[in-house]
């Protein structure tokens, strides 16, 4: 059995977080940002142009340290 | 567009995951044993019609619409932005591309490794590979066509767009006898990572509260914005590779 819930939570883990765990990471903390924003009163119409310019932004930081020179280069 | 909304997303994607367990069904059958590789296959296809009918049903009947695209909003973000990324870092050259005529030979060669086949009966090493290979490839296909099926509500048109890629790709498979080396994956992959972002952003946004300018119609104008801003981050992250290894090369003696 443990090894079935392990091996299930492998999946799950490579599936969502994988090589790139800021973005399982940041899209969370995307989302409850602007959660937040939206109940102490940030204009919907504004946090619909903040949530899509925080997720383009995070794939720009991911494919920057992604395409960091390796060491010694 | 609903329908469309549903079914083009999980078409694409089901492609690449299918061209991806072709590969694998392939290099079990040829090596091994047809009948119990096939047996496998029909078993992971059944299995995984169980998880999408049951899941995809008891979301859409049992979460309430808003909660339900927050949550696969999120996961589709999650998701999209790492086929994306994987996609825009492949296609700039700064990871390997999917091969699938060396996974072919590298799964060949692992399965002259493994016991001979039984003359009689069931071989259950080909049955085991290709029930693990198609369900984990088809999860992959399953995870989308209830999320973008549940959320636009259009679970028919999702699971319509996954079969006829299934049945394009098999029929492919069987008219060239070999994997399919020359299906463009990467772009494939692109627009399925595009496709998941823009859905899941927007969809994400809607369960949060955001008022998305031109309603529905906001879908295309962030979908033209990510894919704009994709093709030039393809450009910036070859830049900067060419810039390492310009840099790598003058300053060796």
């Amino acid at each position: 059995m443990g090894r079935y819930l392990h091996a299930f939570g492998a999946f799950w883990y490579d599936f969502l977080v994988g090589d790139r765990p800021e973005l399982f990471v940041g899209s969370i903390a995307i989302l409850a940002a602007i959660w937040a924003a939206i109940q102490v009163g940030l204009e919907p119409g504004l946090a619909g142009l903040i949530l899509a310019a925080l997720v383009f932004s995070l794939a720009g930081w991911s494919l920057w340290r992604a395409s960091r020179p390796a060491p010694g280069h | 567009m609903n329908v469309l909304v549903a079914a083009l997303p999980a078409f694409l994607a089901s492609a690449v995951e299918f061209v991806e367990a072709l590969t694998i069904v392939l290099a079990v059958g040829v090596t091994r044993q047809w009948r119990s590789t096939l047996i496998g296959v029909a078993a992971a296809v059944v299995a995984l019609a169980a998880i999408v009918g049951v899941f995809g049903s008891a979301i859409v009947l049992l979460v309430p619409i808003s909660v339900l695209r927050l949550v696969v909003g999120g996961f589709l973000v999650i998701y999209g932005l790492q086929w994306l990324v994987k996609a825009i870092l492949r296609a700039a050259g700064a990871k390997a591309k999917h091969d699938e005529d060396a996974i072919y030979a590298a799964r060949v060669a692992a399965m002259r490794e493994e016991p001979p086949v039984a003359t009689s009966g069931m071989d259950w090493i080909s049955f085991t590979v290709a029930f693990k290979g198609v369900l984990l490839e088809g999860m992959e296909v399953a995870f989308i066509v209830v999320t973008f099926g549940a959320s636009a509500g259009q679970l028919g048109p999702a699971i319509l767009g996954a079969t006829l890629a299934g049945i394009l790709v098999v029929a492919v498979g069987i008219a060239v006898h070999r994997p399919l080396a020359r299906v463009p994956e990467n772009g494939l992959k692109f627009m399925v990572g595009l496709m998941l972002t823009t859905f899941g952003t927007f969809w994400a946004g809607e369960g949060l509260g955001v008022e998305w300018p031109w309603s529905d119609a906001t879908l295309i104008v962030l979908l033209g914005v990510f894919l704009v801003g994709s093709l030039a981050a393809v450009r910036l992250v070859q830049a900067r590779l060419d810039g390492a290894a310009t840099a790598h090369l003058a300053a060796v003696p």
